[in-house]
């Protein structure tokens, strides 16, 4: 029972600019990244628009995405994001519905919706700290009871146990990693170039400049 | 010396001479190395590697590991495959606790042995610090012929013939529990 | 559900019994579950009430740690979430970064890619068949698919040294060309393969034992699997044929020719079925592949993320500049975020990474198919037999690195 190579019998095509357009008229802000289009909606809108994009055809849920942008250089606004990562049934078109957060302030939650939203929404408060209010049983999910705090937020330290070497020296691994952060010289000594890379050195590259 | 006496002596004889009991431990120790019955404790990618070593190609089974048992009331080895997280290390204490004497633990991979790669709020760092470990194994994962490896030198160790990195002989295991 | 009283209190009523749900913990360790998956059953004698999967007994803080290494080291981490799959996830990582640095990788490195994920995918899939039917009782079947395993295993050790985790794909394209003897290798596989796919139809595919056990059991409806979040191969058998390798080809999928399986009972048979299928499809990949395979470079050229080659360094002070900047600290991709769907053996794979111009990411987040995928887990076994919630956990091919990460 296979389907022939040609492509799906779904149809397909202008579900994006349909959920675009209900969202839009919902309070969303649009923007654009190397083919992926966002919607940015304020969260007294996020429910009915997760529905009316499911209704124009944004059917099937992907994933749900906690970012802290506590640390995120240059970044005004809210601290915490969630982003609903939504597609049609084709697969050809996707949705990223995202809503802002300040920390400690709850979001309604997906599972009304999706009731495949319940575990990723466990993880993301799990791993964040966004409560997820309405959600049938919003508990850790991954990580151990006796572990306080939510450990993908940028504030909680990794945890690394420092390695001891056989000629009693006691070293932090982050020391070897210091110099890549650009902040603190470490144990290299040098400084990582303020996040530039290459360009800090070669100012614009021939092929930005418009030549081959 | 040995097995021959234990046909031709008096057992009080043997007992006198204090024969009786070394060869006969010798022999329990023989039969334990070489029925080494591990208990399914594979976490992560080196439990699909210590799979791999039963597979016809780097057979498990000749080394007396006929079965995994998944009861650790009827395994004598853990070979802890695997990353293990925090979560998940009171649940390895009350299995080996489970476990009845005399037993052995293997730790497999970089993973159990120290952390291996991940160095974290989420894994232990080394699995000697929650069960007492008599091998360890490197590589990530290690590979069957590895695995086999430490086996091997885990008979030897049940038998008494093992030697740590310093050449001092390590004791064989004594009557019915861990010294 | 009717309650019956107890037999010593028949004096009073009619006669029957009362009973109460048994509460099971399952796991986790458990030789059935696929790793330290836990699940809290409630039974009514053997019948499922309700099922609660706790999971994170395998939880690594992978995401947490690729925030602390830089984009090229990444490639170490991401193959041991799913480590049957490795390189399903390599290729989902290294393209979402190569999307994030517009980076061209060449066709060769591409088709060697394919190849490498599909011969990845019939291992894993092996590995499903042995699990499976080892579940249902049946140990033969293991070491059969292990006997092709192998095989596939060592081409992986040809080609990058290991037989699992591999450190093979990196960002730009390949470590190295692939050894001389690859393609041979390859091709001898193939040829070998299909009499052995045969005699595994013949062992299980039509066995009455296999067929009583998953027939018609757990049956998993299209309306259920889309709104649990379901992908993959468990989603195709429930008649939704959605496949990322077609919806939006990747690393040259769109130069191959092969069909999408997808059945529409959505029970266990053909949650199996399925998969003996899209085995099929891979080794026809991997011969497409391996045709249209030329002699080329492997890396991306630009300067900017691969190494330069070792001659023009004794020649040119940039490659030398290049060099220090990308071993000392890698390369810088632009602010943004990306995320690129994926096809792994379990599902929909995809790495959501935010870069903030530094040279480490500042939050990778990995959409991991087996998560979402045992949120079905509970709605296709209640109701059902304890038995046959084994098989189904096996018929969703979780794996618990995926799961936790």
């Amino acid at each position: 029972m296979t389907l022939p190579a040609t492509g799906s019998p779904f149809a397909s095509g202008g579900v994006l600019a349909a959920a675009l357009e209900r969202l839009t008229a919902l309070g969303g802000t649009t923007s654009e990244f190397k083919g992926m289009t966002s919607v940015t909606l304020p969260k007294s809108q996020l429910i009915e628009g997760l529905e009316a994009a499911k209704a124009a055809g944004m059917v099937m849920l992907t994933d749900v995405v906690g970012i802290d942008y506590l640390t995120y250089p240059g970044h005004r606004g809210k601290r915490f994001a969630v982003v609903y990562n939504i597609h049609d049934v084709t697969g050809r078109e996707r949705l990223f519905v995202r809503v802002e957060l300040d920390d400690g302030e709850a979001s309604p939650t997906a599972t009304g919706v999706w009731r495949g939203a319940d575990f990723l929404e466990r993880e993301t408060f799990d791993m964040m700290g966004v409560v997820f209010e309405g959600h049938p049983n919003l508990r850790k999910l991954l990580t151990p009871e006796d572990l306080e705090g939510h450990p993908h937020r940028k504030d909680f330290p990794i945890g690394e146990s420092p390695t001891l070497f056989n000629d009693g020296r006691f070293l932090d691994p982050a020391t070897f990693r210091a110099g890549l952060m650009g902040q603190d010289t470490g144990l290299t000594g040098w400084k990582g170039g303020a996040r530039d890379g290459v360009r800090s050195t070669q100012g614009t590259l021939p092929d930005e400049r418009g030549e081959s | 010396m040995g097995l021959r006496d234990l046909f031709e002596k008096d057992v009080q004889e043997l007992e006198a001479e204090g024969i009786l009991f070394t060869s006969l431990q010798k022999l329990v120790a023989w039969g334990r190395s070489n029925s080494l019955w591990p208990v399914t404790f594979g976490l992560a990618c080196c439990a699909i590697e210590m799979m791999a070593s039963t597979n016809p190609r780097t057979d498990m089974a000749r080394m007396g590991s006929e079965v995994f048992r998944a009861s650790p009331r009827q395994a004598d080895v853990m070979i802890v495959a695997g990353r293990l997280s925090k979560k998940m290390a009171p649940v390895l204490t009350r299995v080996y606790e489970q476990m009845p004497d005399p037993k052995w633990v293997i730790s497999m991979g970089a993973c159990a042995s120290s952390g291996g790669m991940f160095n974290n709020y989420a894994i232990v760092q080394n699995v000697d610090s929650v069960v007492p470990v008599d091998i360890f194994v490197p590589g990530c994962p290690p590979r069957p012929e590895s695995l086999m490896y430490a086996v091997m030198q885990l008979q030897k160790k049940v038998k008494g013939e093992a030697f740590d990195e310093r050449g001092v002989k390590l004791p064989m295991v004594e009557g019915w529990s861990r010294g | 559900m009717t309650t019956k009283t107890a037999p010593h209190h028949q004096d009073s009523v009619e006669g029957s019994f009362h009973t109460e749900y048994m509460r099971i913990n399952v796991g986790p360790q458990h030789p059935s579950t696929h790793g330290v998956l836990r699940l809290v059953v409630d039974l009514d004698g053997e019948q499922i009430v309700s099922l609660k999967p706790q999971v994170g007994y395998l939880h690594t803080g992978f995401e947490k740690t690729f925030e602390h290494r830089t984009y090229q080291q990444g490639v170490t981490y991401s193959n041991r979430m799913d480590y049957l799959h490795g390189f399903g996830h390599d290729l989902a990582y290294v393209l979402a970064v190569e999307k994030l640095m517009d980076s061209r990788v060449p066709i060769r490195a591409q088709r060697i890619r394919v190849i490498l994920n599909e011969l990845n995918r019939i291992a894993s899939h092996l590995i499903f068949f042995g699990t499976g039917l080892l579940d249902m009782g049946a140990l033969t079947p293991f070491f059969y698919t292990q006997r092709e395993r192998e095989k596939i295993l060592d081409i992986f050790e040809l080609v990058s040294g290991a037989r699992m985790n591999y450190g093979y794909f990196r960002v730009g394209g390949l470590y190295q060309d692939s050894p001389d003897g690859f393609e041979e290798r390859v091709q001898a596989w193939y040829d070998d393969f299909w009499p052995h796919l045969e005699q595994y139809r013949n062992l299980w595919v039509g066995n009455d034992i296999v067929l009583a056990r998953t027939k018609g059991v757990c049956v998993v409806p299209p309306e259920m699997a889309i709104d649990h979040a379901l992908t993959g191969p468990s989603l195709r058998a429930s008649g939704v044929g959605l496949d990322f390798r077609k919806a939006q080809p990747y690393s040259s999928y769109e130069d191959y020719q092969f069909d999408v399986p997808v059945y529409q009972e959505g029970d266990l048979w053909a949650r199996m079925m399925i998969r003996f299928d899209e085995m099929v499809e891979a080794a026809r990949i991997v011969k497409q592949a391996l045709d249209l395979l030329e002699p080329g470079p492997v890396k991306d050229p630009d300067r900017r993320i691969s190494l330069p080659p070792r001659q023009e360094l004794e020649n040119s002070m940039e490659a030398v500049i290049f060099h220090f900047k990308l071993v000392t600290e890698g390369f810088h991709p632009p602010k943004g975020e990306v995320y690129v769907p994926t096809e792994s053996a379990r599902g929909e794979l995809g790495y959501y990474i935010i870069s903030d111009g530094g040279s480490m990411p500042y939050r990778v987040k990995v959409h991991a198919p087996s998560l979402a995928n045992l949120q079905s887990l509970e709605p296709s076994s209640i109701g059902g037999l304890f038995a046959d919630m084994v098989i189904n956990i096996a018929s969703f091919d979780p794996v618990l690195g995926d799961v936790d990460k």
